[in-house]
């Protein structure tokens, strides 16, 4: 008879000391610098010597079979030792200069690409849209690879101006950081919720529900008798905030539901200060598998983008340099009613001053 | 076993270059009705463009809140594998290092008790296991502590504090991230486990302006590591840029946000009472440059997306202190924060919103600290000031 | 005199009990019920140990719709929509 082990709680991460690599424990906090050797390889120099590191493109959304070829390849070639960056790229980390190439090799069999660095497309951060939410206005995984197929080069060589960050969220909660990106592409509702009157007293407490909504469109009501909330259409930016507390206020419509693109975030202080990214696209059709016109305008920003910048310039900094008026006409872009800001704050983004170019 | 499996969309996303999730959960059909399950009903919202997923369940493991998102289909009659497909975080290593002997334990795990399917790793940081059923909730969580990990943070909690790679390999590392990160989720599994907060707070910790976890973005509390003194000049290598022949001057010296770089001949003079620690020469010249001696981190509050008020970046709260073992400053500095917000927020309200509602004034009141120029842009522009003090005529003051 | 953990995981049950169906209840709602009725004679770790006899005895659980509560045991509710 098995006997019970005592259960356990509240213990913890192991630490992290056990999985770093002996010289890269050597080299702790001493690191001197550190050089490009080619797309997605790093030599990072310390007192105890070199450490190479190989940087892999993953999909995120991974199975067990995809982690055990990972660490069998970091067992033949890093002595088992690997991380993962906070752009979900795998990276092995190699004492030995002359494993790079068999690596590679082999990481490229394996259908991966090797990239990611300087100024490259790094890997596409993102949500899990149909794949697994209740949110979703689309899929992520979808987007994230019709989008990559078309901008791989991007990721396997370091020919744009700046490095370059692509987002994906499926609705407006960005579980990613969306809103902050070079390029971010986000799901987007268009029709307010759905209400089921039927569950939704079961469900949701009324007044939390009324309370939820940040533009005051939820009322009280009753329909035959029974308590519920209605919507003031006019008033509903389809934010989903009612329905992250009511299951009963549904968002989801496959007619209207779609994706936004947006330009010019950054975290990074290099240079100027983070920016929020800026309407780009309002909406382009949710079309799986592919999402044609939403790779098709994507591409089109980074290719511009690639061929207008200066060195180092950030998306942001370059349309912050050559005007909005110009990237609208470049990136052949419509400007419409619902690039105006009409939310919070609103006002901050008018132009005041007659600083424009003509 | 893929005969019956027919998901012409899906199919067509596993051509070309970039790495094919429709390929890793099919490499996973074979083994698993909750992957083959997983494909019919994506393939289905592919169809018909729309989520066929219910709205979260309330499920955990025994004494937690958070660490557990429930999740099942809305037609489990017609894909029965993914009726539960609840989702596991786990917390993961500090600057996500692994050894191929550890995490194999918990794919060893994960295959057994649930989808085989994972997301490395979640937005938050933590090691995502998506997909199992209620009643492995438990043994995977007894599994998995065996083992040494544990759960992160899900709802009103603290979530998995996650830190760059830093001095583990990085030279801009201005404090030790890692250990920083090690130790506050350690400090505060309760608040991990066991929600009590008004919404959730996420820590993210960056080792230096470059702020590679996007801390400044995506964080109720940012560290970020800053330098006070003067940048580390190598003036040997420095005139290996030159003379390498890089463009110092066009890259370097005129991309200087202040304009306080001189090139001299081969030599950098760097004004350092201008200079704002923004990285970029530092960035551009690794051999020549580094942050200074005098290092610590600035505290920012408040990053968050737009649900509800509006998406906001964190403001310096702290324009610098320093970071070292045990750590007892940021703790103390931590609990002063999560007892006002506690105390004075409201329900679902995140830390930024709460100092935005509140004021800044009133919210350094409340825990203690002074106002800095360094907190802002500028001063108020506007005229309305809650003037507290003021004279009294004679005779009739206190 | 401190009030004992027991005796504010009891009380905290009943209000949890009565607000069933009306109100979700929130960690720091019921800390704050706690202090308004004991006033010094309750610390918060108080209220957060009782919190947690109410949870690991079962009598509790955690909920979540939008923001973490703590509520009376339930069966699984969205699958039994
Ligand atoms: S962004 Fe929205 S739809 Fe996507 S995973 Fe997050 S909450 Fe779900
Ligand atoms: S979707 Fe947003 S704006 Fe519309 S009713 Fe719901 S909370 Fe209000
Ligand atoms: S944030 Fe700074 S210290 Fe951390 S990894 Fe990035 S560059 Fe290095
Ligand atoms: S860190 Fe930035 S501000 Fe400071 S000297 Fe370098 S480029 Fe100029």
């Amino acid at each position: 008879m098995a006997t019970e082990v005592e259960r356990k709680t509240d213990i913890g991460p192991p630490h992290y000391d056990q999985f770093l690599h002996p010289l890269i424990k050597e080299n702790y906090g001493k690191w001197q610098y550190h050089e490009t050797l080619a797309p997605g390889v790093l030599m990072h120099h310390g007192p105890a010597g070199d450490i190479y590191t190989v940087r892999v493109s993953s999909p995120r959304l991974v199975s067990v079979n995809f982690l055990n070829a990972i660490m069998d390849l970091a067992d033949k070639y890093s002595d088992g030792y690997f991380r993962f960056t906070s752009r979900n790229n795998v990276e092995f980390l190699l004492a030995s200069k002359d494993n790079i190439e068999p690596l590679k090799q082999e990481v490229e069999a394996l259908g991966l690409l090797v990239g990611g660095t300087n100024n490259a497309i790094s890997n596409v951060v993102h949500t899990q849209g149909w794949v697994h939410c209740h949110s979703a206005a689309t899929d992520a995984s979808g987007l994230v690879k019709s989008v990559m197929d078309e901008l791989a080069e991007y990721f396997t060589s370091m020919k744009l101006p700046a490095k370059l960050r692509v987002a994906v969220a499926c609705c407006l909660n960005m579980c990613g950081a969306v809103h902050a990106s070079d390029i971010a592409i986000l799901g987007v509702h268009r029709t307010p919720p759905k209400i089921d009157n039927e569950t939704l007293p079961n469900l949701c407490e009324i007044p939390t529900t009324v309370a939820s909504c940040p533009n005051n469109a939820i009322r009280p009501t009753s329909i035959e008798g029974k308590a519920t909330v209605k919507v003031d259409e006019e008033k509903c930016m389809y934010c989903g905030n009612c329905y992250t507390v009511c299951p009963a206020m549904p968002l989801a419509d496959p007619l209207n539901d779609g994706v936004s693109i947006w330009v010019g975030g950054k975290i990074c202080n290099a240079r100027t200060e983070p920016m929020f990214t800026k309407l780009a696209i309002p909406y382009l059709p949710n079309n799986p598998p592919r999402w044609p016109e939403v790779t098709s305008a994507v591409k089109k920003i980074v290719e511009i983008y690639a061929a207008n910048a200066k060195p180092y310039e950030r998306v942001g900094e370059w349309i912050n340099r050559i005007g909005w008026p110009q990237f609208f006409d470049m990136a052949g872009i419509e400007f419409t009613k619902y690039h105006l800001d009409d939310f919070r704050h609103a006002g901050t983004t008018y132009r005041r001053s007659l600083h424009n170019r003509y | 076993m893929a005969d019956d499996l027919k998901t012409p969309l899906l199919d067509e996303l596993e051509q070309g270059p970039w790495p094919s999730f429709v390929k890793d959960i099919k490499s996973m059909a074979g083994k698993k009705e909750m992957a083959k399950d997983l494909l019919r009903q994506l393939e289905k919202s592919y169809e018909d463009k729309r989520g066929y997923w219910k709205h979260g369940g309330l499920v955990g493991v025994m004494g937690y809140g958070g660490g557990v998102i429930g999740r099942y289909s809305a037609l489990p009659e017609e894909f029965p594998g993914v009726s539960h497909f609840h989702t596991m975080r786990i917390n993961q290593t500090s600057g996500w290092f692994y050894t191929s002997e550890a995490l194999r334990e918990i794919t060893k795990i994960w295959e057994e008790h649930g989808s085989g399917l994972l997301n490395v790793h979640g937005s938050t940081g933590d090691l995502v296991l998506l997909g199992t059923r209620t009643e492995e909730l438990e043994p995977t969580f007894r599994a998995l502590t065996e083992k040494g990990w544990d759960l992160g943070g899900s709802g009103s909690d603290l979530r998995t504090p996650s830190c760059c790679v830093g001095p583990a390999r990085c030279e801009n590392a201005c404090f030790d991230t890692l250990a920083v990160n090690y130790n506050l989720t350690h400090q505060y599994q309760d608040e991990l486990h066991r929600p009590m907060f008004n919404y959730k707070y996420k820590i993210k910790i960056s080792g230096c302006p470059n702020d590679c976890t996007a801390a400044i973005a995506r964080s109720d509390m940012g560290i970020i590591g800053i330098w006070k003194d003067d940048i580390q000049v190598d003036s040997k290598a420095m005139a290996d840029y030159v003379d390498s022949g890089m463009d110092v001057q066009g890259l370097v010296v005129e991309n200087c946000p202040t304009g306080c770089i001189q090139l001299d001949g081969k030599e950098i003079r760097i004004d350092n009472s201008n200079c704002v620690k923004c990285m970029h020469c530092i960035n551009v010249l690794p051999k020549a440059l580094s942050p200074g001696k005098e290092r610590g981190a600035a505290i920012t509050l408040g990053a968050k997306a737009p649900i509800v008020e509006g998406a906001l970046f964190g403001s310096v709260i702290i324009p610098f202190m320093k970071i070292e073992e045990p750590f007892e400053e940021v703790h103390d500095l931590i609990e002063r924060i999560w007892e006002f917000w506690d105390e004075h927020g409201t329900s679902r309200e995140r830390i930024g919103e709460f100092i935005e509602r509140v004021s800044l004034a009133a919210f350094l009141e409340g825990i203690g600290e002074k106002p800095l120029p360094q907190m802002i842009k500028a001063p108020r522009d506007n005229p309305y000031v809650f003037y507290e003090e003021y004279f009294a005529e004679e005779g009739e003051g206190e | 005199m401190a009030i004992p953990v027991e005796q504010l995981a009891d009380e905290m049950y009943e209000i949890v009990k009565e607000s069933a169906g009306v109100k979700k209840l929130k960690g720091g709602d019921l800390t704050k019920a706690m202090v308004a009725k004991h006033g010094d004679e309750v610390s918060r770790s108080d209220v957060k140990a009782a919190i947690r006899i109410l949870i690991d005895s079962g009598r509790c659980v955690y909920g979540y719709f939008g923001g973490s509560s703590i509520e009376l045991p339930h069966t699984e509710a969205a699958e039994n929509q």
